[in-house]
């Protein structure tokens, strides 16, 4: 389909908004909560962090079949989801700490430092950080090699940051698999799926965008290659 | 991005909750219980999300045994007292009550030793101040829009020149 990535992205954003008017409008300030307002943050908060997860893992998919096989595109797609990773992760990490400053309370600099959520997301965010900064050289097949090695790391830092607020020390809520999940309001429901649906679109239509940009710039080097 | 910088300074340096006066001189009201001799220090409105005190000076010749604060609503607090002090105190957390409410009783009883009672009603404001969360809110949204647009016009930037090259 000719634009089969704007649909993509068109859809994204009307679902996005569609969550924004259910958060905002719908269901009104929250019970039970210190910050009633801030708790709307969750609505885009948890599923930039789940996409985040998905971005890593792509990653570290896209760096086992480069390592296996020497595929161009598994190594395009590992960097072009590194890219996406640190700006949903970006988009996770800046929400949450509004969100925890509000509800909370207390110092950001200390609460990152000793809740073990918060610790192992910002290190698994700054290693890919690491290795988009890596990247940013001449595309050698040693580079593409070191990148790969430094791209599995998620294997173990994704589940790490996932499962640390299920067994090491932390305030981070964890619903997912819990009791807790089956008690959460329906509307509730609606909206996050809302928002975990828009953002799933818009991550396809960014990572379809950034991959054409990828193709692009290897197209021009070959030629640029061919002409030396 | 001087924007985002900016943000996070404040986060870091803003402080989280706002100092709670436990002193005579911060209360609005005063009464005096003439029956008993106790003089009473209490701030009429009772805030949502903050503490809430009541200073009570006992009389020069103390013989009572305990104090209880009853509200119309059910909450109650007793309190023993300490006869080395002068000036004493009891709090309500912020979180007692969730619902604005006018004029809510709030019943005074005064127990001898001898077990006789005596006491008296206060009426306090329960007064819901607005949300102060508001500015995380609009920070944290604002994350997430600042976020997607730069980076579409980023890879947007990157796309056209490429095509140029092409």
């Amino acid at each position: 389909m000719k634009f089969e990535r704007e649909v993509f992205g068109l859809l994204g954003f009307l679902l996005v908004l569609g969550a924004l008017y259910f958060a905002l409008i719908e269901t009104g300030p929250a019970k039970f909560f210190t910050a009633p307002n801030a708790q709307k943050l969750f609505y885009l908060h948890v599923p930039s962090g789940l996409i985040t997860y998905l971005a890593f893992l792509m990653v570290v998919g896209g760096s086992i079949i480069f390592l296996y096989n020497g595929s161009e595109y598994a190594d395009r797609l590992a960097k072009s989801s590194t890219e996406l990773g640190i700006v949903f992760g970006l988009m996770s990490l800046a929400s949450g700490t509004f969100w925890m400053k509000a509800e909370w309370g207390g110092d950001i600099v200390s609460r990152f430092l000793t809740d073990m959520r918060l610790a192992t997301t910002l290190a698994m965010w700054l290693l890919y950080i690491a290795y988009f900064v890596y990247r940013r050289q001449p595309e050698t097949l040693q580079v593409k090699k070191n990148a790969a090695i430094l791209g599995l790391s998620g294997m173990l830092m994704v589940p790490l940051s996932y499962l640390s607020s299920r067994y090491l020390r932390s305030h981070h809520p964890v619903i997912v698999g819990t009791e807790d999940q089956g008690s959460l309001d329906p509307s509730l429901r609606f909206g996050l799926y809302l928002g975990l649906f828009g953002f799933l679109f818009i991550f396809i239509f960014l990572f379809k965008f950034r991959m054409e940009i990828e193709k692009m710039e290897r197209d021009i080097f070959k030629v640029k290659m061919e002409k030396i | 991005m001087r924007f985002l910088a900016l943000l996070l300074i404040i986060l870091l340096f803003s402080g989280s909750s706002l100092g709670e006066c436990r002193n005579k001189d911060c209360m609005t009201t005063q009464f005096k219980f003439e029956t008993m001799g106790h003089t009473f220090h209490y701030d009429k409105v009772f805030n949502i999300g903050t503490n809430w005190y009541i200073i009570f000076d006992y009389p020069v010749n103390n013989t009572n045994k305990t104090i209880s604060f009853e509200f119309s609503t059910g909450i109650s607090k007793e309190h023993v007292y300490d006869n080395d002090l002068v000036t004493d105190s009891i709090s309500f957390s912020g979180s007692t009550f969730s619902e604005e409410n006018l004029n809510l009783v709030l019943n005074v009883i005064i127990t001898d030793e001898d077990n006789s009672t005596n006491g008296f009603n206060l009426n306090i404001d329960i007064n819901k101040p607005p949300a102060d969360d508001l500015f995380y809110l609009w920070g944290g949204m604002t994350v997430f829009w600042t976020a997607i647009g730069a980076y579409v016009l980023y890879i947007s930037i990157k796309f056209n020149k490429l095509r140029d090259k092409l």
